[in-house]
């Protein structure tokens, strides 16, 4: 047991996934991965078809999409599941360095047990003498996703802080 | 329940008890003491960490002894091991597309 927690909560749920695609070129890489045409042909997962809505290719710009369960046995998956065939999701750039390196922050997108949750996925992208090679890091627990929540935390209690002081100060007048 | 599980560990303060807690199970003056944090503080973590089923209370004498439990745990494992299985298929998917792409140049030139 201390082995399955040790990976859990030691470091972070970091994951790195690698892929070689031989012969791809960069170029072609990059288009499916930023643009509308491109996202929605492989972005899945099987049974489903994606449609971007909006592609907002900066920093803090827009990705989102309807996915639709569109195989027989997906759409009953869904229906079982008590879930809408289709469904939203937002989510944003975080970082846009062309033909180099992507990332987003994105609400959890499988299937079932959808939360909103967003998860920082790092795409990086390097050529290599025979194809390109990808680099997909899959990060749940980001730092930016904790520290704003530490922040959220500070602000409420330095508002308690504030207002606890304006009442003293009213009392001592 | 995966936010949950997230939500419930979002809290810097709380990862750090649990850190603590990693080595076995402990007393609240431990955790003050390891987690250098005031013992309301810790109190209240304990008691979100209690109700969100990630930690487990025994007495023992006047002492509480505070320890993990696994199960949430092993649903943020199975969590994490779902989400890169979609990855997984994705990068598949993507390598598809790319093949696509090369053979309709190909049959273009």
């Amino acid at each position: 047991m201390a082995e399955g927690l040790q990976a859990s909560t030691g470091a972070k749920q970091r994951i790195k996934l690698e892929r070689h695609y031989k012969k791809a070129s960069v170029a072609d890489v990059w288009e499916l991965l930023t643009t509308k045409e491109g996202i929605e042909e492989w972005w899945g997962p099987d049974g489903f078809s994606v449609t971007v809505h909006e592609l907002d290719l900066r920093v803090g710009g827009a990705l989102n999409y309807a996915m639709s369960a569109t195989a027989a046995p997906q759409i009953e998956f869904m229906r079982n599941a008590g879930m809408p065939v289709t469904t939203e999701h937002r989510g944003n750039f975080t970082e846009v360095e062309p033909k180099t390196r992507l990332a987003f922050s994105f609400p959890v997108d499988f299937v079932p047990g959808q939360a909103a949750y967003p998860i920082e996925t790092t795409v990086e992208i390097f050529p290599a003498a025979d194809g390109v090679r990808l680099i997909v890091t899959l990060d749940p627990m980001h730092d930016a996703h904790w520290n704003d929540m530490m922040v959220q935390g500070w602000e409420m209690e330095l508002g308690r802080l504030e207002r606890s002081l304006e009442k003293r100060l009213a009392q001592g007048s | 329940m995966h936010a949950d599980v997230f939500q419930t560990l979002a809290d810097p303060t709380r990862r750090r008890i649990v850190e603590a807690l990693l080595g076995g199970e402990q007393a609240v003056n431990d955790l003050v003491e390891r987690v250098a944090i005031h013992q309301s503080g810790v109190s209240r973590h304990l008691r979100i960490l209690h109700d969100a089923g990630f930690v487990e209370v025994r007495p023992d004498g006047a002492k509480r002894l505070y320890s993990l439990r696994a199960a949430p745990f092993q649903e943020l494992d199975e969590w994490v091991t779902r989400y890169r299985e979609l990855w997984e298929a994705r990068l598949d998917r993507l390598g598809e597309a790319l093949e696509r792409r090369q053979k309709a140049r190909k049959e273009r030139n």
